[in-house]
Order: structure tokens, then C-alpha cells, then sequence
């Protein structure tokens, strides 16, 4: 029967998927492409098995031996449960919405099959990080997501926009990975092992004697590790690639970009969570970290007029929250977030892209409008998308954004606190702006005029996601005896109570941000250049997204090509020239100096034998006889 | 017959046949000055023999032994010379430099 013990069967069905539509596929009618979502949907229906299995017997984990050399042992293994299991059900669940959405929305594309050989294996390779019991092995897995997340925002690489994009990405989620693994070598080199649990376990004897571990070696590495989520999670100051990953297909947005591969920095900090939790200081770094980037990036999202664009700002935006209330010790919180975010960031960028396909696509928000008699269905996902993200009740990302702002001021305070709700009510502002200027209004394009709706088959997905992020509501309730899903998740932690006032409040907030935006691009009773007109500073440093990827520029430009250039010339003339070069140079030269006397006179030769034998004869003379 | 009448012959014969090798410009002529610059030192081995350790004979056994060396030696370098004027019409030592740079 299956059970636990065969959770590696949906990464290795996917892995295989990877591998047929990559290799023989081109044979196969239509290149193939058909093994992904089959290979997914099985893998989906095995977590059913797993999740009832892990509710009968609770969680366990399965190992093997990999490698063994001398004392250094490394184990293969799987970590099965609450955490890991729930986002197991969560990657294979909109993996399979979004492939099945692929089907139709990439019909007719070249590399259709190279497009879901692709995305099978980032299928395969999130579900091996969310399974790993050990740090090397997650590390593997997080690079191939990595790589999956690369190949795909530069699916269009006939553009150079997305090769550029991809790269950005590329590079830019390495300079996080590099302080990973320096960490996660750090950990093995102190604690001896790569096991998670077995960190954990040194981690929570900190300083005890006879533990390897110190408590400054600990928050260094956890420090760390925390940069491998900043990066990959696209939290500031490496949260640039994220919103330039648009340039690929969107539902690699709605899937990579938003619902899996970008939470797999939450996850880790939430797996490593008993461990950060012993180092305070590393706790308020990711404190600080998620608050700067719920904060700033909410901002950006108001004034970017790229539809997809806006969604990849509140995405980051919203990745911060994650950060904000794992650093605020609600690992239970954050993790609710995620789900809510997902269900709900997921079928958003579907709606998004549902949009652009009916006005043949266009991708800038004024050149559409007035899509809602069009495209009904697209726009009723999309209001309940964006409502649930703008926290307002009953939908799931209001319990969720309640349990963030409640672990919040529990954890960190009033200041941490206000900051939060500034963050929750220019998310509510701007998604309020998306499906206002998208949905409402005159159409302003010639595609907009002449939009249709979408394709059964994109929208089923659509409606799927919108009735989990509707459905989601009941996670915040009592579940399979725990208080909440976030206690669930994390059972060590405290349960989130509801509060009253706190839930008042932040429906007030939302409130507020709706109604301005339902003032400004509802009604236009306030002009949308009013803000623009009184502040031109401010909107000037937004549109230059704080002038951060500008500076990023400029260093690029000026440091790292300026050293590059001169440790270019340094290996020319030092290296090459002088080092390598040189000798070879010289021997060369002597050698055709020397080789003058050669004359092939045989007199000559004679001359210099007798002269070399009088010489030698004197120094016998002087030498041997007289002496 | 001293002693000194053998090593004057021996150092006179060696000089000239050196000054042939170092002066003549014809391949056999210098052929024949090492010959005498070898009879030299056969005439100097067999005088010391024969005046310092009479009762043996090793010097002359060794001045046998030399002008064996010695006649294979001239038998090889007078083919050499002997193909080398036939391919280039001269045995002008001036005129070949087969082993110049």
C-alpha cells in the first residue's frame, strides 16, 4: 500500500517525466508534452496516500547511507512531516493547475515539450527540497530549482530581454547561495553532520559544554543560510531579479515566481526555524529583512503599470510578510501566509495571463480596461485573487494576514507592528488599482475593445485556485487536533488566538486601501496624478524602484568590471607575458646568440681544442707540479 | 739514445703534425698530421718502456695496440673523405661547413 515510506515515488515519476520528454520525446505525438501533467497528477494523487498516512502514524523519516568514507558519513534521506508534507500537497497541487493551464495557454509555441520537460523537472526537484532531511541534499535540490527557474524565464531567449532576465536571476540568487553553503559547511564542519535534525539538536544545546557548537558560530551560520533565502525568496536587497523574471511565460510566473520556488527561502528558514530560534540575532535580521521588503516593495507595486509587473512586486512584497512573522517567532503564521499567498499569487498571475492572452499579449495595464463584460470568469477570479491578498473577510488571506499581524505585534512590538499594517494597506491599494484599471473602465486599445474570454481549459485551473483560496478559510480553523493550520504546522509553537480588534482593525485597513483605490480608479474622485502632481520627488525614486537596481548597475559597471578588467591585464602582462611567455622568450633568444660560434669550420674546432688543452695544462702545471 | 733524444723526437714529430691539423686546409693532409701526432705518443710510450721498465713491454704492447686504433680510425675517416669528394668535388676544409648553425 502506499504510504509515507513512498513519497520519493512523486519526485522520481516526475524526474523520469524530465527525462522522457527531454530525450526520445521528439517522437512521441506532440513532442511528448502530455507525459508532465500525467506524471503530476500521479504524483498528486500519492499525496493524498502520504497525507493519510501521515495523519494515521505521524511523521517519520526514511534514510539511507550515500556515501561513506572514513569517518565522514552522508545520509540520503526524507523528512515526512506536517511541514513538509503540507507543502508537498501544495507544490504537486498547482504544479498540476498549472501545467494543465500550459496546455492550453502555450499551444502553438515552439519547445512545447522542452517547456513541460522543464517544468517536470522543477516538479521533481522543489518536491526533493521540500523532502530532504539534510542540508546537502536540500542544497542540490535548491540549485536544480534554481536551474528550472533559469531555463525558463529565458524561455523566449530569442529575446534578449529574457536572456538578460534569466541570467539577472541566475546570478543574482547565486551570491545568496554562495553564503548557504559557506554556512552549511560551517555547520558540518562544527556540528559533524549535514542532518537537519541533527543541527537542530546541536543548535538547541548551544553552549552547553561538551557541544561543539558556540553561540557565535551559530548565528554566523544561520546568518548565513538566512542569505540563501534571501535570495531565492527575493527578499531585499537581492529581491531584484523577481520582478525582471516576468520576462518569462506566465504561468512559470504564477508557479516558480510565486507559489513554489520563492517560498522555498520561507521553508527553509521555517525547517531550520528550532535552530534560528536559538540565535537571536539572526531572528531579528530576518525580522528586519521581511519588514524592509513587505514595506518597500509594496510601494513599487503601486506605480508599476505592467500588470504582471505589479503582481511580482506584492509578490515580493508579500514574500517579506513570510519573513516578517517567521522572525517573529510564527513560524505556524508564516507558513499559513504561504498557503493563502499561493492559492491566491498563483491564480492571480493565471488571471494575468488569461488577460494578456484575450487582448493578444499585451502586458501594460493602460492599454487595457474595461475587460469585465468580456472576460467574466477571469475577472471574477481575479477580484477574489486580489481581495483575499487585500486581507478582507472571509477570504483565507484574511486570517492568514490576521495570524502575520498578530505574531507580529506579539513577537516584535508596536513599531514592527504599524510598519506591517502600512505594508497591508498598500496591498490592498494596489491590488485594488489592478483590477480596477484592468477590468473597469473604457477598453483604451484596439485589443482591449476586441478581448474574449479564455479557453475552458485555462479557466479550470483559475476557478480550482479560487475556490482553495476561498476553501483555504477553514486552515485557520481547528484541524486534525491541532488549534489552528499553523499549529499544525509547527506544533511547538503557541496558537495564534483570534483577537477581535486586531482582525477590526486590519479589515479596516484593507478597507481604507480599497476604498482609495476604488476613489482614485473606481470613481476618479481623486485624480490619479493627485499624488503624482504633489510629490514628483517621490513618485521620481518609485519609478526608479529606489534607483537599487541602478546602483546595482553602476557597481556592476564600474567595480566588478573595473577589478575584472584589471585582473584581465594583470593575467596578460603578468601571467601570460612575463611569467609564461617570458622564459620562453629568453631561451630562445640566448640560444640564437649562442648558436653563432657553430661555424662547421673544423679548424676552428681544432684551434679551440688545443687552446682549451694548453689552458688546462697550465692550471696542471701551476697547480699540481709547481706546487 | 737517451731517454731526452726519444721525448725531443716525440714532442718535434707532435708539434708539426699539430701545426698540420691547425694550418692545412686539405682533409687528407690533416689525416696525415693526427697520424703523426699519434706516432708522437707511440714513439714517447715505447721510449719511457724501454728506458724506465725494461724488463717489460707494456708500452709497446700499448703502441701496438694504438696504431690498430689507429689504422681503423684512418680506414674510416679516408671513406668519409672519399664520399665527401664525391658529392661536393673538394676536400677544402674552408669550403665545408656541413656543421654550421
Amino acid at each position: 500500500m502506499l504510504g509515507m515510506e513512498q513519497a520519493w515515488l512523486q519526485p522520481a515519476i516526475c524526474a523520469v517525466a524530465f527525462v522522457v520528454i527531454a530525450l526520445p520525446g521528439r517522437v512521441l505525438p506532440r513532442s511528448g508534452a502530455w507525459l508532465g501533467p500525467l506524471a503530476i497528477l500521479s504524483a498528486f494523487v500519492i499525496f493524498w496516500f502520504v497525507l493519510s498516512d501521515l495523519l494515521k502514524n505521524g511523521p517519520a523519516t526514511f534514510s539511507f547511507t550515500w556515501l561513506e568514507a572514513g569517518d565522514v558519513r552522508i545520509m540520503w534521506g526524507m523528512i515526512l512531516d506536517n511541514l513538509s508534507v503540507s507543502m508537498l500537497g501544495l507544490v504537486s497541487f498547482v504544479a498540476l493547475g498549472v501545467q494543465v493551464y500550459s496546455w492550453a495557454y502555450m499551444s502553438g509555441e515552439p519547445r512545447f515539450g522542452w517547456y513541460f520537460a522543464v517544468h517536470s523537472l522543477f516538479a521533481a526537484s522543489m518536491m526533493v527540497l521540500v523532502l530532504a532531511d539534510n542540508l546537502l541534499f536540500m542544497y542540490i535540490a535548491w540549485e536544480l530549482v534554481g536551474l528550472c527557474s533559469y531555463l525558463l524565464i529565458g524561455f523566449y531567449y530569442e529575446r534578449r530581454s529574457a536572456a538578460e532576465a534569466a541570467k539577472k536571476a541566475f546570478v543574482t540568487t547565486r551570491i545568496g547561495d554562495v553564503g548557504m553553503l559557506i554556512g552549511i559547511l560551517l555547520l558540518y564542519k562544527t556540528v559533524g553532520t549535514f542532518d537537519i535534525s541533527g543541527i537542530i539538536h546541536a543548535a538547541q544545546h548551544v553552549g552547553e559544554p561538551g557541544n561543539p557548537l558556540s553561540s557565535v558560530m551559530l548565528t554566523v551560520s544561520m546568518l548565513l543560510i538566512f542569505a540563501g533565502a534571501v535570495g531565492k525568496s527575493a527578499q531585499f536587497p537581492l529581491h531584484v531579479w523577481l520582478p525582471d523574471a516576468m520576462e518569462g511565460p506566465t504561468p512559470v510566473s504564477a508557479l516558480i515566481h510565486a507559489a513554489t520556488m520563492v517560498v522555498a527561502g520561507v521553508y527553509l528558514v521555517a525547517r531550520m526555524f528550532p535552530a534560528f530560534e536559538m540565535a537571536p540575532t539572526a531572528m531579528t535580521v530576518v525580522a528586519v529583512i521581511g519588514l524592509i521588503t513587505a514595506l518597500l516593495m509594496s510601494f513599487l507595486a503601486v506605480v508599476m503599470t505592467d500588470i504582471k509587473r505589479v503582481l511580482a512586486y506584492s509578490t515580493v512584497s508579500h514574500l517579506g510578510f513570510m519573513m516578517l512573522a517567521l522572525g517573529s517567532f510564527g513560524v505556524g503564521a508564516a507558513i499559513f501566509h504561504l498557503f493563502t499567498h499561493a492559492f491566491a499569487k498563483a491564480m492571480l498571475f493565471l488571471s494575468a495571463g488569461s488577460v494578456s492572452h484575450g487582448v493578444h499579449g499585451k502586458l501594460d495595464m493602460r492599454e487595457m480596461g474595461g475587460l469585465r463584460s468580456k472576460m467574466p470568469v477571469t475577472f471574477a477570479c481575479m477580484a477574489i485573487g486580489a481581495l483575499s491578498l487585500a486581507g478582507l473577510f472571509p477570504l483565507s488571506g484574511f486570517f492568514s494576514k490576521d495570524a502575520v499581524l498578530g505574531t507580529v505585534l506579539a513577537g516584535r512590538g508596536p513599531v514592527f507592528f504599524i510598519l506591517t499594517l502600512v505594508a497591508a494597506f498598500f496591498s490592498a491599494f494596489y491590488m485594488a488599482r489592478l483590477v480596477l484599471v484592468v477590468f473597469t473602465g473604457q477598453p483604451r486599445s484596439h485589443e482591449a475593445e476586441h478581448a474574449h474570454e479564455s479557453p475552458v481549459l485555462m479557466l479550470i485551473p483559475l476557478v480550482a485556485l479560487a475556490l482553495l483560496t476561498i476553501g483555504a478559510t477553514v486552515l485557520a480553523f481547528p484541524i486534525a487536533g491541532h488549534a489552528n493550520f499553523g499549529q499544525f504546522i509547527y506544533p511547538a509553537g503557541e496558537a495564534e488566538h483570534f483577537q477581535l480588534w486586531l482582525a477590526g482593525l486590519s479589515t479596516v485597513t484593507a478597507g481604507a486601501g480599497l476604498l482609495m483605490g476604488w476613489l482614485i480608479y473606481g470613481t476618479h474622485a481623486i485624480s490619479p496624478s493627485f499624488f503624482r502632481d504633489r510629490f514628483p520627488a517621490v513618485q521620481r525614486v518609485l519609478e526608479h524602484k529606489y534607483y537599487i537596481d541602478d546602483f546595482y548597475q553602476w557597481v556592476i559597471d564600474h567595480i566588478v568590471l573595473g577589478v575584472g578588467g584589471f585582473v584581465a591585464l594583470f593575467d596578460r602582462i603578468v601571467i601570460n607575458d612575463v611569467g609564461i611567455n617570458g622564459p620562453g622568450r629568453s631561451v630562445v633568444q640566448t640560444g640564437n646568440k649562442l648558436r653563432l660560434h657553430v661555424t662547421g669550420q673544423l679548424p676552428n674546432y681544432a684551434m679551440v681544442m688545443v687552446l682549451g688543452a694548453i689552458v688546462i695544462g697550465v692550471i696542471w702545471w701551476l697547480f699540481a707540479v709547481r706546487a | 739514445m737517451t731517454l731526452l733524444h726519444t721525448e725531443l723526437l716525440s714532442a718535434v714529430l707532435f708539434v708539426i703534425g699539430l701545426y698540420g691539423v691547425l694550418a692545412r686546409r686539405n682533409a687528407v693532409l690533416v689525416l696525415m698530421s693526427v697520424e703523426l701526432m699519434l706516432n708522437a705518443v707511440n714513439i714517447n710510450l715505447i721510449g719511457y718502456a724501454a728506458f724506465t721498465d725494461p724488463g717489460r713491454v707494456l708500452g709497446q704492447v700499448l703502441a701496438i695496440f694504438v696504431i690498430t686504433v689507429a689504422a681503423a680510425e684512418v680506414g674510416l675517416a679516408l671513406a668519409i673523405i672519399l664520399r665527401l669528394y664525391r658529392n661536393r668535388g673538394t676536400v677544402n676544409l674552408n669550403e665545408i661547413n656541413l656543421m654550421k648553425w
